[in-house]
């Protein structure tokens, strides 16, 4: 055998064995993600439209295949149209206030103050986040409690602001459910921008100030460009995640009084869970994973993500 | 759904030999958590030891225990969900308690065992029960429970307030008779109600009960809904019946008597306001509650006299003078899986949870009417006053259709009273609201 046949071989051999490494590392790296991927959301939404042809119902039984559950959502039930309508306010609401506006303010307020002080703010607005949600939401209801002795009652009538006590529950309760989804939200977004801010090479700050720039006008023309990749992540993940979430809701209102507070995925719950209707349930599901996965696409779109992924906006040297 | 064998005894069957051997059949029952009926699961563990008793005298090898299986659902009809879910997936228990009205929804899927034959047989645990309970254990023609107790359901007032508010003392007491006689409307509890607000310092007209369930009823049915066809045994919804009983709660909201929060209170708040703190006039709710609330928690005097004094209870008057009261009755009752084991047994054994004097048990403790004929002559039954007076509303009490959809109509007419009292459908809205969620939801509903 020549060598270079030997060279040839041992390539060869050194090849199979890089290739084996590369299906090693892909199975070792990737496939728990893969295996994970599937069992919790490839399985579901295969289980989910098949659901969403049958007429599964209490007792769990199958009794037709039929397309009649599509029909009633195109069709039969009166409900949905303001469903989707309070869905866009609570979702387009709870964003632009809290999620990226409050969280936003916050982060700008916050950064430059000193380690200490802006440490102790953010923790404050961290707290709802941190509190288990069953706990977060009992103290907005002994908070919002209808009777003169709830907390908000009481300090309104002390300070004289009002004369009888308020039912935030029935009379505001969509005001209500945004801002408690908010408080919690607000926090996600300061973390994120708050460290996107201290991202920003200090130098230009001071040559702004040494330009005569005010706070105001370093905000906008140095702190919010160098902030659009973060405020396009979070508009697009929170805006998913508020879509998807009912439970301070369900908690906090029951999706009531009557169906004031019952955003699209809590109605999904209340048809499913509450009525038995399981078939009817994974249909309206269906769509909640199709205006997701149309939503995340046009955030994509919107906001240029793919240029935005591609190199980093500010350069560190 | 399985009665399982006790390692424990089979081991001593071995050694023991053939002459010892004995088999333990362990009943699963499946029971809500619920105060108000704490005997209800307790009476049928006390039966096993007297069905024991009896098969040992019998010379059987069989012996049974129950296992109980108590479920946090607030209410009857959120257990029912779960209880529908467990035997869907072929995990129901052996025998449950519920709700008279969901019984058919469980004999509709072929979970129950039907007993027409059983209680033919053992007339000595069943011959006395009273054959109008029976009519709430049907299910098209045959019989699928037991009945457990019952109860009535009525407007309490406060007679306090009423004084207070200015009506004189013939008035206040002879609302009962005057509301059994017909003279008494649905529109003058309003009234009343109003004129307890605007005259005292009590905030609450009429309170009902903050979640699903059979009282708010009375009214619909005071109205003239009587929700099933008699021939078809179809659900019926009767729009104008539907929008009068609707226009009621409407009317009350708009006077300031129901507040429009009633649905979103909390049910301790409302007992308080109603027997603590007076502050409402009427609380609509039933007899039981004397029992396991008012006398324990809130100290109302457990005394006949002393009780009437200061309060009262009137039937759900009727709709227009001259008309029909009415009040509901609705029995809680004992059912069998139909792939039990020993069916004989399991029926003998809720046989002797349903003897009087257990029954007697619980319905003086948490004061629900008895089941039985002889339960009237017992003493203690006699002294329970609540139960002697409650039973004079059972001339017009009717029950709740055994529908096997009527659970999910409840919970439409259930929400369609939120969205009128949250002042978000009109009464005519509403009674739309209720056919079109019925029609759109349920099946064979028939629409007048």
């Amino acid at each position: 055998m020549t060598a270079l046949a030997e060279e040839a071989l041992i390539a060869r051999g050194l090849a199979r064995k890089a290739a084996r490494r590369r299906r090693a590392n892909f199975i070792i790296f990737l496939g728990p993600a893969i295996v994970l991927m599937v069992i919790f959301f490839i399985v579901p939404v295969l289980i989910d439209i098949a659901v969403s042809f049958t007429d599964l119902g209490r007792a769990l039984r199958i009794t037709e295949v039929s397309t009649a559950n599509y029909e009633r959502i195109f069709a039969g039930d009166t409900r949905l149209t303001q469903v989707v309508a309070l869905t866009a306010i609570y979702v387009f609401g709870t964003l632009a206030l809290f999620n990226v506006g409050f969280g936003l303010l916050l982060a700008l307020v916050t950064a430059p103050l000193n380690p200490v002080s802006s440490g102790f703010f953010r923790g404050v607005w961290l707290l709802p986040r941190m509190s288990p949600s069953v706990l977060y939401i009992l103290l907005w209801l002994w908070v919002v409690d209808p009777s003169p002795t709830g907390l908000l009652n009481q300090i309104l009538l002390t300070v004289g602001v009002v004369d009888a006590p308020l039912d935030l529950k029935t009379s505001a309760p969509v005001m209500l459910i945004i801002i408690s989804n908010g408080f919690i939200g607000a926090s996600l977004g300061m973390i994120i921008f708050t460290s996107a801010i201290k991202g920003i090479p200090v130098h230009l700050f001071h040559a702004a100030r040494v330009d005569g720039a005010g706070s105001l006008s370093i905000a906008r023309h140095i702190t919010l460009p160098a902030l659009r990749w973060p405020i396009s992540f979070i508009t697009i993940y929170q805006a998913l995640s508020l879509l998807v979430s009912f439970e301070y809701i369900l908690l906090l209102t029951e999706g009531g009084p009557f169906y004031d507070t019952t955003v699209y995925a809590l109605y999904i719950y209340r048809r499913a869970f509450e009525g038995g209707q399981y078939g009817y349930g994974a249909a309206l599901a269906l769509f909640l994973i199709v205006i997701g996965i149309v939503l995340a696409l046009l955030g994509w779109r919107f906001f240029d993500m793919k240029k935005l992924l591609q190199s980093p906006r500010i350069e560190v040297h | 759904m399985t009665a399982r064998i006790s390692a424990a005894l089979a081991a001593m069957t071995v050694l023991a030999g053939p002459a010892l051997a004995q088999e333990t059949i362990t009943y699963e029952l499946w029971s809500r958590q619920d105060t108000s009926g704490p005997l209800r699961p307790g009476n049928v563990v006390k039966a096993a030891d007297r069905l024991n008793a009896e098969l040992e005298a019998e010379g059987s090898d069989l012996r049974v225990a129950v296992e109980i299986k108590e479920t946090p659902a607030p209410g009857f009809d959120e257990d029912a969900l779960q209880l529908a879910r467990v035997y869907g997936i072929g995990e129901g228990p052996d025998m449950f308690i519920q709700a008279h009205e969901w019984i058919c929804t469980f004999q509709q899927d072929g979970f129950l065992l039907q007993l027409d034959d059983y209680i033919a047989q053992y007339p000595e645990h069943f011959g006395t029960i009273f054959p109008s309970l029976w009519d709430s254990t049907r299910c098209q023609g045959g019989i699928y429970a037991i009945p457990q107790d019952a109860e009535a359901r009525m407007f309490f007032y406060n007679k306090q307030l009423l004084r207070q508010a200015g009506y004189d003392e013939e008035f206040i007491q002879s609302m009962p008779e005057r509301t059994m006689a017909g003279e008494l409307t649905m529109d003058d509890v309003i009234d009343i109600a109003k004129t307890v607000i605007d005259n005292t310092d009590a905030q609450y007209g009429v309170l009902h009960r903050p979640s699903i369930g059979p009282d708010y009823l009375m009214v619909f049915q005071t109205y003239g809904n009587d929700f099933v066809d008699p021939e078809s045994g179809d659900l019926l919804l009767d729009q104008a019946a539907l929008e009068a009983a609707f226009g009621w709660f409407e009317r009350a909201v708009q006077a300031g008597v129901i507040p429009a929060n009633n649905t979103s209170m909390e049910w301790d708040a409302i007992r308080a306001e109603f027997y603590a703190n007076n502050n409402a006039a009427f609380w609509m709710y039933g007899i039981w509650d004397l029992g396991s609330r008012a006398f324990p928690t809130y100290g109302l005097p457990e005394d006949e006299e002393a009780f009437f004094a200061d309060w009262g209870w009137i039937a759900a008057p009727a709709a227009e003078q001259g008309g029909k009261p009415s009040t509901l009755t609705h029995p809680v009752v004992y059912a069998i899986s139909a792939d039990v084991e020993h069916p004989d047994l399991a029926v003998r054994l809720l046989g002797h949870a349903s003897a009087a004097d257990l029954n007697t048990d619980h319905a003086v403790t948490t004061t629900h009417i008895g089941i039985r004929q002889e339960q009237l002559d017992d003493p203690r039954y006699q002294e329970a006053w609540p139960l002697a007076r409650a039973t004079e509303l059972l001339e017009i009490a009717k029950y709740l259709p055994n529908n096997p959809q009527f659970g999910d109509l409840n919970r439409i007419i259930y929400t369609g009273i939120q969205g009128v009292e949250s002042g978000r459908l009109s009464a005519v809205e509403a009674a739309e609201f209720v056919i079109d969620e019925a029609t759109g939801t349920l099946e064979n509903v028939i629409v007048r």
